[in-house]
């Protein structure tokens, strides 16, 4: 009897607790991101096993992780049989991007300033705006490589005409609500101009401008490679596109994941860190766990039980008006917006 | 002395059939050390007085003047939300609103903050006070300025009973230290007694219904007969204005 009480209470706090912080690392976020790539690497390798018995010819198409990463690790070091080694390829890559995002930026900027404060100039842009948003960025790729030829030219307009619009329909957002209340303020208190756009004005503005930047880089990023596919002659898709025509499986693959690695680390430790910040101010944004949530679409998806577009828009919103509770007035306007 | 100088004022909003008349040729004189309560209903132009005499609305027809000692006067406001900039620290936010950023300013600043018992949160974001301290932030800075004039547009309405009552003393014992002028807009007619030399009533329709004096020593008790009674009065002034308007 008392041995059967004493049981839970006496013996308990020391072994337990190893195994309670087992039981949250495999429940934690973390657990499950080092999973995933082991499962990816295993469903390679089987998938592999099982084409290769079935049709014995693939054994020479079919990469392995050990040839894919051989062929990364020679990049990595320098050694390459494409014209140019793997750094020179993503500084002109980058270079493309950077252009064009710059381009992007100021004059979606502009446009976008112009759209939010007039009504026709609105009237006047709306239409196109959302027709570029539709065009597929093969389309600007091919248009661009014929009219421009081989070059810089094609590239740069393709990034520019693939971000522009996130650029320019996010500053419209952000003049429609700038915060009128603060304006008001600083007239009561008879605060300079000069003060009222550097303190008020351009920090409201901050919040939009980030979010399309994050957007425009993200696809402008892979509208270049497609660009560079077709109208390049160097360049990250051209390489991708040296290693499909030098019929080496390994080399594009492996140069893909350079591709997709190189945007992960720009999305980490370039908007991460800015994003940090600027945006201190926002307690909820302090940590790095409710960043994430913020621009994880499954995880909205999943709290909120809809579908992965409506998330994704929900993900859209978080980043350009901050979390909900700060938006209740601005969250009916853009659901309306959405329905209509 | 602060003087303030209402003559005929209109204002409306929108036009044709979406016209409304927020006020309508109100005549008023404030000057000196006066403590002047704005009381009515929502929607009677309460508010938009104190927009127009603060300059961020402009009046349909008619003037306002606020001067003092003949030359145009420094105003503070404090508004119903505390109206920070969210991406600015609280003290940042107390020397947004001045002239110099000089050392003698900041330590001004710091004294204000002190006084609303927030010295020590002059490094924080608005974003990380409560609701109630963002507020007490709005006061101090509105107070930091040492304007000649101060509106207040209902600033204790969203606190609680208590940080409400606790800021209303201190309110007043500034507003008697400092001899300023202040315009107070509020839908508590007890606030309104409590503290004011002066209540005006406005009814519906922007009109400037009763002009009254409360000749009462000051600290007044709600609680005390004497105040009791002169709350009455003007609830009773409010049900008269209210039958008038409805007829």
């Amino acid at each position: 009897m008392t041995a059967v009480l004493d049981r839970p209470n006496a013996p308990a706090p020391a072994p337990r607790k190893p195994k309670r912080s087992v039981g949250r690392f495999l429940r934690s976020s973390l657990s499950g991101r080092l999973t995933f790539p082991l499962v990816v690497l295993a469903t390679w390798l089987l998938s592999i096993q099982l084409v290769t018995a079935i049709w014995p010819f693939t054994v020479d198409v079919l990469p392995t992780p050990w040839q894919v990463g051989e062929f990364m690790w020679g990049e990595i070091r320098g050694d390459t049989l494409a014209p140019y080694n793997l750094y020179e390829t993503f500084g002109i890559s980058l270079r493309r991007l950077a252009v064009g995002m710059a381009i992007a930026i100021a004059l979606g900027t502009v446009i976008g300033v112009a759209m939010g404060l007039s009504k026709s100039v609105n009237a006047f842009f709306n239409d196109w705006v959302v027709a570029i948003l539709a065009m597929p960025n093969l389309a600007w790729a091919l248009f661009a490589s014929l009219a421009f030829g081989f070059g810089n030219t094609g590239p740069i307009l393709t990034v520019v005409l693939t971000g522009i619009p996130f650029v320019i329909i996010n500053v419209r957002e952000g003049v429609r609500n700038t915060p009128s209340d603060l304006f008001d303020m600083a007239r009561a208190f008879d605060v300079p101009r000069r003060d009222v756009i550097r303190h008020v004005l351009i920090p409201s503005l901050m919040p939009f401008l980030f979010a399309a930047s994050r957007y425009a880089f993200a696809l402008g990023w892979k509208g270049l490679v497609v660009a560079e596919v077709f109208g390049g002659q160097d360049g990250a898709g051209w390489t991708i596109k040296f290693w499909y025509d030098a019929h080496r499986a390994h080399g594009v693959v492996g140069y893909a994941l350079f591709f997709v690695i190189f945007a992960l680390v720009f999305e980490k430790f370039m908007f991460d860190q800015l994003s940090k910040r600027l945006f201190k101010w926002r307690p909820e944004v302090n940590g790095p766990e409710v960043v994430e949530q913020a621009f994880d679409p499954a995880a909205q998806a999943a709290a909120a039980g809809s579908s992965t577009t409506s998330a994704a828009l929900e993900s859209i919103n978080q980043t350009t008006l901050g979390p909900p509770t700060e938006r209740e007035p601005r969250e009916a306007e853009t659901r309306s917006k959405n329905d209509g | 002395m602060a003087e303030i100088t209402v003559r005929n004022l209109h204002k409306e909003f929108g036009l044709g059939e979406d016209k409304v008349v927020a006020l309508e040729d109100v005549n008023l004189e404030v000057s000196g050390h006066a403590f002047v309560s704005i009381v009515g209903a929502s929607g009677c132009g309460k508010s938009t007085l104190l927009n127009i005499l603060s300059g961020i609305e402009t009046p349909t027809s008619g003037s306002v003047g606020i001067t003092q000692d003949g030359k145009p006067a420094d105003a503070g406001y404090v508004f119903q939300a505390a109206r920070l900039l969210p991406w600015r620290s609280v003290m940042d936010n107390m020397l947004f609103v001045q002239k110099d950023r000089s050392d003698e300013t900041r330590q001004r600043c710091q004294r204000y903050l002190e006084m609303v018992q927030l010295g020590d949160k002059g490094s924080k974001y608005p974003g990380e006070l409560s609701g109630g301290m963002q507020q007490r932030v709005g006061i101090a800075r509105a107070f930091s300025t040492e304007p000649d004039v101060l509106f207040m547009d209902e600033p204790f309405s969203h606190l609680d009973a208590i940080t409400a009552r606790t800021l209303r003393s201190e309110l007043h014992s500034i507003w008697a230290e400092t001899g300023k002028t202040v315009m107070f807009v509020t839908h508590d007619v007890g606030e309104a007694v409590e503290l004011s030399d002066r209540i005006l009533v406005f009814a519906k329709g922007g009109r400037l219904a009763d002009d009254r004096k409360i000749e009462l020593p000051f600290p007044r008790d709600v609680a005390d007969q004497t105040v009791a009674i002169a709350k009455a009065d003007v609830f009773r002034t409010f049900e008269e204005i209210g039958a008038l308007a409805v007829s």
